[in-house]
């Protein structure tokens, strides 16, 4: 095997030096993250996704496709003449409907199209916030220690305790159901992890030799904590992020299925799938369709994320 | 610290967390009148307003908040839950809970079951094969498992496995419900369908309710999986490269032997404890999966009580739940200490 290892940094720590080997590192991590085939898979998926997201009212024109089935296409017209008298609007997949229709009649790849930026705009947004909020308190426990420290490890404790759905159900029951209230009952429920994650980090990292260094040059300790300490403790939250951007969208689409729908014509995947449900077995493609498009979403960022991990994590890193 | 000074450490945590979390959930489900209503399920829509009044007055429902937790507290410690449900039926909800619990208890338990029996051989062949063509497979199917929405899952089953082998003439299994023989003969030892159905000598109970839990075991068990199969498969790398493993190999044994009866054991000690966590977030994570089969549990009863605002249903879930999953984690923490002695409080 000629595999690169490594980087050993034997020259004297200038600053040119220092970037040098932080690129080579970074190289190094680059050049795992693709060698593993799952990754790249991942990377593909994902990618495939945000662009169709970024895209969507492009491919999709939003002013059209909430149209339901026209009349030629009322009875599934397959190009054979239909039936008359069974006029059903959830039709199966034809030239003018690649995926069928949806239980509105309405055209269930666009429908798919439209819901994805939708669910991704959701999962990030959750993402995001619950990451700031961790990355705040967190770096303020392990960076004050003491009581403070104390108290938020223990009202961490206290979410870890409940039974996650559950407790989102009620913060989305007590809300009300709109997409910015389900939104709020999922963060509320999920940032206790990234508070767990940037402590630990932060435990590690302030005993380091180079805190010590700042302290006396005499950087003042926001300085220390926002510039130094935050940014070399985030990858593993990073991580958990993307790993979490599936998580999130299986959460909302699990709160639409438990019957907290903001809108049963709402085009978001779990409300298409859950939509497919009451004709499970009479139009199958919608629940398997809609439901196939969340598993490859989910799928795609935990592949990367799963990848991510083992590259960050050094007992791994061989 | 010794192992007890410990124990008592946590066991206090534990008082603190509980009562956090009852605090939590009486706010969430008495304080906001429009999302719960405390009162219902002891009046009936016959009654007159004045009547209504005085029944919620007399329970202190319009007492200040801070008041009516010291009222519920009281309630908790001498055994009075209330009443569950709407007016129609006002069962006590202690009474409710324990006959549901055992069910959520045996598909639970299957699912851990289903969970070991696949994930542990699964997390071994993974980082024995390391990066080839089975390790990939391997971590393809636990990453599908955590990323397929439960619900889904559940019901893809069901079309195909009860839908779709009635349609070809197979045998199908069962989509609804923990049992459908009558239980009119079969003494409740456990109140577990398959447990009592052996307890009771009556086969044919305890088959059909085992044909009953496959399906919803198996959807559980799939989205629990990648976490098992991961651990599995980092211990086991992490033990594979230990020098006992390189003499293990250097003393000429067999590979089987090596893996087997060297590495999976000290492998697996990790695994275990999960597993045992794994059963309690199970407890309270089959609210899905009960709601797809119609699984006659608590966690489905706890998805109704939410929509319907049943307060105390809600308050009793959330708060026993939180205590197995506490006690479970204190527990593995301890357990990790006595097999573990290198680990130190």
């Amino acid at each position: 095997m000629t595999e690169k290892q490594p980087p050993v940094d034997k020259e004297p720590p200038t600053r040119s030096g220092q970037r040098a080997a932080y690129m080579d590192e970074v190289k190094y991590s680059l050049s795992l993250l693709t060698k593993n085939k799952l990754v790249l898979g991942g990377i593909i998926i994902s990618a495939f996704f945000i662009i169709i997201s970024i895209f969507s009212n492009v491919i999709v024109n939003p002013a059209s496709a909430y149209n339901t089935i026209n009349y030629h296409n009322a009875y599934c017209w397959n190009g054979n003449l239909p039936s008359w008298g069974t006029q059903a609007t959830t039709c199966p997949a034809s030239l003018n409907y690649p995926l069928g229709s949806d239980g509105f009649g309405r055209n269930l790849l666009n429908m798919i199209i439209l819901a994805i930026p939708l669910d991704l705009s959701i999962a990030l947004e959750i993402v995001a916030s619950a990451l700031a909020i961790g990355i705040i308190l967190g770096a303020v426990a392990a960076y004050a220690g003491g009581w403070v420290d104390e108290v938020i490890l223990r009202v961490t404790d206290i979410f870890f305790a409940f039974p996650f759905l559950v407790l989102a159900l009620v913060f989305a029951a007590v809300l009300g159901r709109t997409i910015p209230n389900l939104e709020l009952a999922i963060l509320l429920v999920w940032w206790p992890v990234y508070v767990r994650l940037i402590r630990g980090q932060m435990l590690s990292e302030k005993n380091k030799a180079y805190v010590e260094a700042l302290k006396a040059l005499g950087v003042s300790r926001w300085r220390t904590l926002f510039l130094h300490l935050i940014p070399n403790s985030i990858y593993p939250l990073l991580v958990q992020a993307t790993l979490d951007i599936g998580g999130v969208i299986l959460t909302f689409s699990a709160l639409v299925f438990l019957g907290f729908s903001p809108s049963a014509a709402l085009p978001e995947l779990g409300n298409l799938a859950v939509d497919g449900i009451g004709q499970i077995f009479t139009a199958p493609w919608l629940i398997v369709i809609a439901g196939l498009v969340i598993l490859f979403i989910s799928l795609g960022f935990n592949l990367v994320g799963d990848g991510l991990r083992d590259v960050l994590d050094p007992r791994l890193r061989r | 610290m010794r192992l007890y000074e410990y124990i008592v450490r946590r066991s206090v945590l534990l008082i603190f967390v509980l009562f956090g979390v009852s605090l939590i959930t009486f706010y969430l489900s008495r304080g906001i009148p429009s999302a719960f209503n405390p009162c219902a399920p002891y009046i009936n829509p016959k009654m007159t307003p004045s009547v209504i009044h005085g029944i919620c007055a007399a329970h202190g429902f319009y007492q200040p908040l801070y008041l009516q937790y010291f009222y519920w507290l009281h309630d908790i410690f001498t055994g009075s839950w209330g009443n569950t449900g709407t007016w129609a039926s006002g069962q006590p909800v202690i009474q409710v809970f324990s006959q549901r619990f055992p069910f959520t208890v045996e598909l639970a338990l299957s699912a851990v079951v289903v969970t070991v029996v696949v994930g542990v051989p699964l997390g071994i062949v993974s980082a024995v094969r390391n990066n080839r063509p089975v390790d990939h497979a391997a971590r393809i199917v636990a990453l599908t498992g955590i990323s397929t929405p439960v619900y889904w899952f559940g019901f893809i089953l069901q079309l195909i496995f009860f839908y779709y082998f009635l349609q070809w003439g197979l045998p199908n299994l069962p989509n609804q419900g923990a049992v459908s023989i009558g239980s009119a003969t079969i003494t409740t030892y456990s109140g577990m369908p398959i447990l009592d159905g052996l307890l009771n000598a009556n086969w044919g109970y305890a088959w059909d309710a085992f044909l009953h839990v496959i399906l919803p075991a198996i959807t559980l068990a799939f989205a629990s999986l990648g976490a098992l199969t991961r651990l599995v498969r980092a211990s086991m790398l992490e033990v594979l490269r230990q020098d006992y493993i390189t003499l293990a190999r250097s003393k000429g044994l067999s590979e089987r032997v090596v893996i087997f009866r060297h590495a999976l054991r000290n492998a697996l000690i990790p695994a275990l404890t999960v597993a045992g966590l794994l059963f309690a977030g199970l407890l309270g994570g089959a609210v899905i999966t009960e709601t797809v089969f119609n699984w006659p549990g608590v966690g489905i009863l706890s998805v109704t009580a939410v929509t319907q605002g049943d307060s105390n249903f809600v308050i009793l879930y959330t708060l026993i739940t939180a205590l197995i999953i506490v006690v479970a984690n204190l527990l593995v923490d301890v357990l990790y200490a006595v097999v573990d002695p290198r680990i130190r409080y």
